[in-house]
């Protein structure tokens, strides 16, 4: 079964801001066991699925912060998208990153230390790559990261020593590389391993067999890299293997129907990258659904979101400099546009995630999704007060629908939890003064 | 149906023509550069005054009226015009609707003779007040329309026969329809138009000369699709369209006084070329650097009803339209018959600044540096509308 | 009025004044990399890998997909290869790539020419064929013999491969694509042996001398004739050597050795996130990022190969333009190219005095260093001093809160000037201003989009300034300072010499540091010629020298 996500005109036009697709038939509760959380023909567990949704230059100022802690808190204004799914998300408020006399360098800095608890080392492995060795073993894809605004930079996602992984820009080009002749329906009756996929499995090992010859004649500085290098081709091995294997049938999963044409490159109008954010969200949504991933990286902007109103000259992240605060409403009332534009981009990738049902739960319950930023607030460039969410309950280990303020905490402790969430068994996470050992657990089931 | 493409026609911003410094070699005095960007006949849709009537139609309603004229009854001609029923449509119709006309006793196409159709349909006509023209010196005070711009009483027949018709129920930026296709199709290949304009100081009133040519290339797009301002058009040497024009810049108008002949040379479907007697122009320059302005004068009635013949599925009743430019003609009578083989007539035109060059590299002219240079002719008010609305109320068809 | 002069503050209040991003750039900035910076391997960029499969298969391979971001280090990308690694996905992309250039290689429509032997069978396994195959593209490929072992080995997994598909040529397409993934492919290796005249020393071998000149002068893989001469030992002569680099200066391929080196001391690569708002700048069409970067290069190359004074190309009123670019910057161009011919380029002169001469005039430089709607005086003063003349501008700013600067009376400042004088009145702003604004507001008279204006937003825009001590009242007085700053020279010969060896060459004291002031001087004294700069580098022995890690492993 095929489902259509929008038709090619529209994907040429870049115009339409997707939000709900409709996808496939709804597991039917006899499929699953007693208590919904496996398949009861094979007894596999429902896959662990875990979601990061990156947005730049913060949200605020410090308005966005809800009066009341705990449950039945009065959603602000700033967050008046993400409404429908109060009950589902957690809000945490008043966290910082600890610089321990680093430099603050904007954009960066803060996002490193939320995604890798470390604020002085670039490379080091980022939350989504630590949780998806834990729970990404045995798909095809150990993630997909994907940049709205055209940036394959914008990524936070790093495998430890290999730099930031690139991300797609292009939805076209995402939907040729997991749906296109190398796709396997999961759903399948008949599975017969690609003599192709054998070739490509079996030839690898020319490449491995160089390694020794190599390493006799490198510095310890060029066998680390090239160590790196066969971790990533071991990697590539891994998901040849993968492909050899019959898979698990996946009763939610639905092939989308094809997609053609060429996509713009660089963005630079708010409207077009949302229109971008939503065809991701679709394709991310089937790929979780088919099993090809368990961990998506979505960046809405780089750091320095470069994105702007029509008409308008001066970009989002100039903005947050440039503009006054009003003095009556306490915040940047332009700077504000674009933050209702992307907390509607995060509303609609939550309702796509949701749209996805598996038995009484819909994907989205079951995941979680860690929505972040790089800042605190806007025209500070702040390391402080960072608006962090969690939504879905990770397979039911999260308690959800409250504000959580921690003000003087690290943030890096809010990631530390989302790990002990996805059942790792992790004890402790960052450096120097963002080195947590004990999760928030009034947040955990 | 409705093919306007004003997809081509975002606006573009104040900044686009703003600033370029004075290029070397330019002639003497100041000459400033424009290139053609838009050309159409000027329409004047002021639809309630204009058609009261309003029994012309579109493409559906002309058919049906074309079934019955060739002996349908309205039953089966409405049948046929609803569509859905290919079994009842007689074969041999699309012959039957072309062949009318006839021709030494023989059914003959009515593209190639529509003198010869017996009892050709008659259209509605302009009869509002309005029009864009000249007083082209038009005997017949009665048939004069007045000029939304300059309030003066001005011959403009061809826009009486063809007023009503819905193949010009455009109002600018759109063109009429088999107008804006043949441009929005040809500009990417055809030669383009070139003017220029010469005089002392453009800032002030005072004697000027506008020079037309043609070049050797066709017209460059910009990133919406619109006319690229400050591009380089080389003058075409063969000089067919060179056309010296002396006139002057007085009450916010440039104008050319009545010149006996304009002549542009062309490679297009609608305007293979252009040709206007005892002609007169005004230009104006908009806000935004783009020149704006109207050409008068008598053309050839049978050259302009072909190019609206010889395109189909216009929506238009061109039979009727032919018979209605004939009507009007109003100038140059045949001394045999006695009928005018030309009407009076206007054309609406856009030219955004460009650079001229002749193929040895001599920069004949340059945009203007900015509207201050042009001062004296610059528009102050936005281009006049006519107030009946711009969406005209149309037929529904049965 | 303010408390505190700290460095973050003063940092805090250079971000206020709109010294915007810093680390803006899609590739990475190697600030606290992971990586070890005694790392001498370097992986192939985007542009050496397309060279080198050009020149190895033809240029009729289509090489479609995306190559894994560069990293930029010390301002080129050439020093950040040292770094570059291969991510999980990243590998993917490499795979794809292989896998579309392998079966090109093989299919039906190639093989005739790229394939020197006919298999026995297409259906079935022919060693002999496979041999050759590998053995020959191999040696390109790898930049070097391939072992007896890696040969064999190849030859197995084909027979395998074809086995399984009962296909010749699918047997081939694996191994090829194999070794396009290869390690040995998508990094330069250094190999040390012992100097045989010296048997104490170490050198490098042959082989990656070859490889070491052909990547710097022609951005690709050694030649034929190259790897024959490393073969035979003549680049461990100084005869052979010069014969060679002679050889490779005069040859054609020498025009992409050049492009690539100034494409990325000019940041070409961020062209990749460039896009212009098309309602205020209506001419910057979708191939104008394109043909920017080529009228930019086509100026360089023709200057360079001309042997021109390097520093004149800041001034240099010759360049190359297409009809959009012209109209983009508002000059009339004599295009007699028949009506209907595709943009070509034509060679076009400024005007005396006409400001717009120069590289740095250039839409390259202009609109590459602004913002997609407007300018940035900061980016463009920073691009200046970073790229051109290897001077450093601080980092951004820290946490501070900006509510000290704010200026709440939310005046409407019409000019960039304008703007940033509001924010540079504090004395401790000045120190950060100095070193980006003269510049970058003398280039005020370009507008984001690289058309020229001499008013924003109906007011005059005042283009004068001082720099190093010396006033000027526009860009057409600070260019000829620019070209006779003596860090313009120094900049480049370091950066070139960077280029070839993916590190920047040695301080005063540091080993090798006289022989490298001796090239530099040599430099002035040809008159900066680039072409006899990278001849005398190529030729130097401190190019090819190895450094005590290498010798290390290679005991």
């Amino acid at each position: 079964m095929e489902t259509s996500i929008l038709a090619r005109r529209q994907v040429l036009r870049g115009m339409l801001a997707g939000s709900a697709v409709s996808v496939g038939l709804p597991i039917l509760d006899c499929v699953l066991n007693e208590n919904g959380n496996a398949f009861a023909a094979t007894g596999k567990a429902i896959p662990e699925r875990f979601a990061t949704w990156f947005w730049g230059c913060g949200l605020g100022e410090g308005n966005w912060v809800p009066k009341a802690a705990g449950a039945d808190y009065e959603l602000p204004e700033q967050l008046s998208a993400l409404k429908p799914f109060q009950k589902r998300m957690l809000l945490f408020s008043g966290s910082n990153i600890m610089l321990d006399g680093a430099n603050n360098n904007t954009h960066t800095t803060g996002a490193m230390g939320i995604t890798q608890g470390d604020v002085n080392k670039q490379f080091k492995a980022s939350i989504d790559t630590i949780i998806g060795d834990h729970i990404g073993r045995g798909t095809r894809f150990r993630s997909i990261e994907v940049g709205c605004a055209g940036d394959p930079g914008a990524t936070w996602s790093v495998r430890e020593g290999q730099g930031r992984q690139p991300a797609e820009i292009s939805p076209i080009k995402l939907y040729t590389r997991i749906f296109g002749p190398e796709y396997v329906d999961p759903n399948a009756g008949e599975f017969k391993p690609d003599p192709q996929v054998m070739v490509r499995h079996s030839v690898l090992s020319g490449v491995k067999d160089e390694r020794d010859a190599l390493n006799a004649k490198l510095g310890a500085a060029d066998r680390a890299k090239l160590d790196n290098y066969f971790t990533s081709l071991r990697s590539l091995e891994q998901k040849l293997e993968i492909q050899l294997q019959k898979p698990d049938p996946l009763e939610a999963c639905t092939k989308p129907a094809a997609m053609e044409g060429v996509d713009k490159g660089a963005l630079t109008l708010a409207t077009e990258a949302m229109a971008r954010a939503g065809l991701f969200a679709q394709l991310l949504a089937h790929t979780l659904a088919c099993g090809q991933t368990r961990v998506v990286n979505l960046a809405l902007t780089q750091g320095i979101s470069p994105l702007r109103r029509e008409g308008e000259s001066t970009n989002h992240h100039a903005y947050t400099h440039e503009e006054a605060i009003d003095p009556v409403l306490g915040y940047q009332v332009k700077v504000k546009w674009f933050h209702d534009q992307y907390m509607q981009a995060l509303h609609d990738y939550l309702v796509t995630m949701d749209s996805i049902k598996e038995g009484d739960k819909s994907m989205l319950d079951r995941m979680l999704v860690f929505a972040f930023t790089d800042h605190g607030a806007p025209r500070l460039h702040s390391v402080r007060n960072y608006p962090l969410m969690f939504f879905g309950t990770a397979n039911g280990r999260l308690k959800t629908g409250m504000h959580v303020p921690r003000p003087g905490d690290t943030t890096v402790r809010i990631g530390f939890t989302a790990q002990q969430a996805m059942g790792l068994p992790v004890s402790a996470w960052g450096e120097g003064s963002n080195r947590v050992t004990s999760p928030i657990s009034e947040v955990l089931a | 149906m409705d093919f306007r493409t004003t997809g081509f026609r975002v606006r573009a911003g104040l900044l686009a023509a703003a600033v370029v410094l004075p290029a070397s070699g330019a002639m003497a005095a100041q000459t400033y550069g424009y290139v053609v960007s838009s050309l159409s006949t000027a329409t004047w849709n002021d639809y309630n005054a204009n058609c009261p009537q309003n029994i012309n139609g579109h493409g559906l309603d002309v058919r049906r009226r074309d079934l019955i004229a060739i002996g349908l009854t309205p039953a089966e001609a409405d049948k046929i015009v609803k569509g859905g029923d290919e079994e009842s449509v007689p074969k041999d119709i699309a012959g039957r609707l072309i062949m009318r006309a006839m021709v030494n006793g023989k059914p003959a196409s009515y593209y190639s003779a529509p003198e010869a159709v017996p009892n050709p349909p008659m259209i509605e006509t302009v009869v509002g007040p309005q029009a864009f023209g000249f007083d082209l010196g038009g005997k017949a005070t009665d048939s004069k329309f007045t000029d939304p711009d300059t309030g003066a009483k001005v011959d403009n027949q061809l826009w009486r026969a063809v007023g009503c018709s819905e193949n010009f129920r455009f109002i600018p930026p759109s063109l009429p329809f088999t107008e804006e296709i043949s441009w929005a199709v040809t500009i990417d290949t055809a030669p383009a138009w070139m003017l220029s304009i010469t005089g002392e100081d453009l800032a002030k009133d005072g004697p000027v000369t506008v020079t037309f040519e043609r070049a050797t290339q066709h017209l460059e797009r910009d990133a919406n699709g619109n006319i690229m301002t400050h591009a380089t058009y080389m003058i075409d040497p063969k000089g067919r369209s060179h056309n010296v024009l002396k006139g002057e810049i007085k009450n916010g108008f440039l104008t050319i006084a009545t010149t006996d002949k304009f002549y542009l040379q062309s490679e297009m479907p609608f305007f293979p070329e252009i040709e206007l007697n005892k002609a007169q122009l005004r230009f104006q320059v908009m806000p935004d650097g783009k020149l704006f302005g109207y050409w008068g004068g008598y053309t050839d009635w049978k050259r302009y009803a072909y190019m609206l013949t010889s395109r189909p599925g216009s929506g238009a009743d061109v039979l009727g339209l032919y018979h209605a430019l004939k009507r009007f003609a109003d100038a140059a009578p045949d001394p045999k018959t006695g009928q005018n083989t030309q009407i009076s007539m206007t054309f609406r035109m856009e030219a955004v600044p460009a650079f001229h060059m002749t193929l040895d590299s001599k920069v004949m002219a340059s945009p203007a540096a900015d509207a201050s240079a042009v001062s004296a002719m610059m528009r102050k008010t936005p281009e006049a509308r006519p107030k009946g609305g711009e969406e005209p109320p149309r037929l529904k068809t049965n | 009025m303010y408390q505190s002069t700290t460095k973050s503050f003063r940092r805090a209040l250079c971000v206020a004044a709109g010294l915007l991003p810093i680390a803006f750039s899609s590739a990475y900035a190697a600030e606290n990399l992971g990586g070890d910076p005694s790392a001498l391997s370097l992986r192939l960029s985007p542009a050496q890998y397309r060279q080198t499969i050009a020149d190895i298969f033809g240029t009729n391979i289509v090489i479609d997909g995306r190559f894994e971001p560069e990293v930029r280090e010390q301002g080129l990308l050439a020093i950040g290869a040292r770094w570059a690694n291969v991510s999980d996905t990243g590998m993917d992309r490499y795979d794809e790539l292989a896998r579309g250039i392998a079966a090109q290689v093989v299919s039906p429509k190639n093989r005739g020419t790229l394939i020197s032997c006919k298999p026995k069978s297409e259906t079935g396994a022919d060693d002999a064929c496979a041999r050759a195959f590998i053995s020959g593209y191999g040696r390109l490929l790898y930049r070097r013999t391939l072992s007896e072992q890696e040969v064999a080995t190849r030859v197995k997994l084909a027979a395998d491969a074809t086995a399984t598909t009962k296909d010749f040529y699918i047997g081939l397409s694996s191994v090829l694509s194999d070794m396009l993934i290869s390690p040995n492919f998508l990094f330069r290796y250094r190999t040390v042996e012992t100097d045989p005249t010296k048997p104490n020393e170490k050198r490098l071998d042959s082989y990656s001398k070859a490889a070491a000149l052909s990547y710097f002068l022609w951005n690709s893989t050694p030649d034929d004739q190259l790897i024959k001469a490393s073969e035979k030992g003549e680049l461990q002569t100084a005869e052979g050597l010069r014969r060679q680099v002679d050889r490779m200066i005069s040859s054609p391929a020498m025009e992409s050795g050049i492009r690539a080196f100034f494409a990325d001391m000019l940041h070409f690569s961020d062209f990749q996130t460039v896009a212009k708002d098309t309602t205020f700048f209506p001419r910057y069409t979708t191939k104008i990022n394109d043909l920017a970067q080529e009228q930019t290069l086509r100026t360089i190359v023709d200057h360079v190969r001309a042997n021109k004074d390097y520093r004149d190309l800041i001034t240099t009123r010759s360049t190359y333009l297409t009809r959009s670019l012209a109209a983009l910057y508002g000059v009339p161009l004599a295009d007699t190219t028949d009506n209907g011919e595709p943009d070509r380029f034509i060679s076009y002169t400024y005007p005396e005095g006409d400001p717009r001469a120069g590289i740095l005039a250039q839409v390259s430089f202009i609109a590459l260093n602004s913002h997609s709607a407007r300018t940035s005086p900061t980016l463009r003063g920073k691009a200046l001093r970073e790229n051109l003349l290897c001077q450093t501008v601080p980092p951004p700013p820290g946490n501070v809160d900006f509510s000290a600067v704010e200026n709440t009376s939310n005046q409407v400042l019409k000019t960039g000037r304008d703007r940033l004088l509001a924010h540079s009145a504090s004395p401790a702003c000045a120190g950060c201003h100095k070193i980006t604004d003269p510049i970058g507001l003398a280039l005020e008279n370009f507008d984001a989009a690289g058309g020229f204006r001499t008013s924003e937003n109906g007011a005059q825009i005042d283009t004068s300034g001082v720099l190093n001590s010396v006033k000027f009242k526009g860009v057409s007085d600070l260019l000829p300072l620019i070209r006779n700053d003596p860090a313009l020279v120094s900049c480049v010969s370091r950066k070139i010499y960077a280029f070839g060896t993916g590190k920047m060459p040695p301080r005063a004291s540091e080993r090798g540091s006289e022989e490298w002031a001796a090239i530099e001087k040599k430099f002035g004294q040809d008159g900066y010629k680039v072409l006899n700069l990278m001849r005398q580098i190529a030729l130097s022995d401190m190019f090819y020298a190895v450094s005590p890690v290498e010798v290390a492993a290679a005991k």
